[in-house]
């Protein structure tokens, strides 16, 4: 069945070519089938030893900041960065001026260094000189105390051997005979 | 032989600094007097080892070869190989001694126990520098005023008057006595 179809439909479709097609249907199928092309020719790539392709293209290259690598990944230390453009080798000092600048550099540190030091040493005098003084009124203070501790015993010593005569009769005999000295003692007991 | 570089001459100062202070002016370009241009005096390493010496002397000792050269000019001292510090030695004492800031004088009894290497005591302490800070340079003089060494203080001049007679105001770096008892290795390279 299917043939047969095909056979009556391609028949009509080619006397339908024979005919003179208008010019949109024709542009169309040109470009589709019916237009003879040149042959194709081979179009030969150009062998990777040819002289254009030797020629090495400028590749862009990263600098290590723009890479972003962590820094412990990278070959060179963290500490050791080398001064980039500097020139290489030891620079000498022999010129009287340049001795003096360095000389005055050094001298503007050492002073900076001698005057921050007295400046310590001065207050830490200060400190201990009020520390030893507020020792030393204490000391004094109760120095003091124990004075009048032992001024206000003696006193009453002295009073107890002035006054005792006329006012210890009259205790002794009002109360008993032991009792009453021992509570002074107890009294005197806290220098 | 050659020049000091930047950092070492740092180094250099920043020592000699701590006994004369801004006196190494004079070391550099010492005073001519009345007119006449005194030579200029230049400081040259050897090794690892620092001279002064007149410029001409220098200039005349780049004649002889390394190896031949031993020494020119006065010591002043050498640099330590790893750490690059400046060690003063006991031969900068006649340089140093008429620059020095901070001063002490020992007493005739006080002088044999220094050169015998021993710290300087209070009890051998006859005059000291006023004003003179904790752990500062200082130069070690007899009475007579022939300086014998120097040191660092122990104590500030305020501290120091304070304490006993047994306890030491001056540790010793250098003295005169080094010159026997440090012969043989003195001056060897």
């Amino acid at each position: 069945m299917a043939p047969i179809k095909g056979s009556s439909k391609g028949a009509s479709s080619v006397g339908g070519a024979k005919k003179p097609p208008s010019s949109a249907s024709r542009v169309s199928k040109s470009s589709k089938k019916d237009v003879k092309r040149p042959p194709p020719q081979e179009v030969k790539a150009k062998s990777r030893s040819a002289p254009e392709n030797l020629k090495k293209t400028k590749k862009r290259v990263y600098t290590e900041a723009e890479l972003d690598l962590p820094k412990l990944n990278a070959i060179t230390p963290v500490g050791v960065v080398k001064p980039k453009g500097k020139k290489k080798g030891k620079t000498f000092v022999d010129d009287e001026e340049g001795m003096r600048t360095i000389l005055a550099m050094v001298n503007a540190e050492k002073e900076g260094q001698i005057e921050s030091k007295m400046m310590k040493a001065r207050q830490l005098e200060e400190i201990r000189e009020a520390k030893r003084k507020e020792a030393e009124a204490r000391h004094a203070k109760k120095k003091s105390k124990l004075e009048d501790a032992k001024d206000a015993i003696r006193q009453k010593k002295k009073r107890k051997s002035g006054d005792d005569k006329p006012t210890e009769p009259a205790p002794k005999t009002a109360k008993g005979t032991s009792k009453p000295p021992k509570e002074k003692r107890k009294s005197v007991s806290f220098a | 032989m050659r020049q000091l570089t930047e950092e070492e001459t740092k180094q250099l100062f920043s020592k000699l600094a701590n006994y004369c202070g801004s006196a190494i002016n004079n070391l550099i370009a010492p005073p001519s007097d009345e007119g006449v241009a005194a030579d200029r005096y230049v400081f040259r390493l050897h090794g690892n080892r620092v001279y002064y010496l007149p410029l001409k002397l220098a200039n005349l000792a780049t004649s002889v070869p390394r190896h031949n050269l031993m020494c020119m000019g006065t010591m002043m001292g050498k640099f330590t190989k790893n750490t690059g510090k400046f060690r003063l030695n006991l031969t900068a004492l006649d340089i140093i001694a008429p620059q020095a800031r901070y001063k002490v004088w020992i007493k005739p009894n006080g002088e044999m126990p220094f050169l015998y290497g021993g710290h300087v005591l209070k009890a051998h302490v006859a005059r000291f520098s006023e004003d003179s800070g904790e752990h500062q340079g200082i130069l070690v003089l007899n009475m007579a005023d022939q300086p014998l060494g120097f040191g660092i203080t122990a104590r500030s001049t305020a501290e120091s008057r304070k304490l006993n007679p047994t306890d030491i105001v001056v540790f010793a770096q250098a003295d005169a006595g080094m010159y026997l008892r440090e012969e043989d290795s003195l001056f060897t390279t």
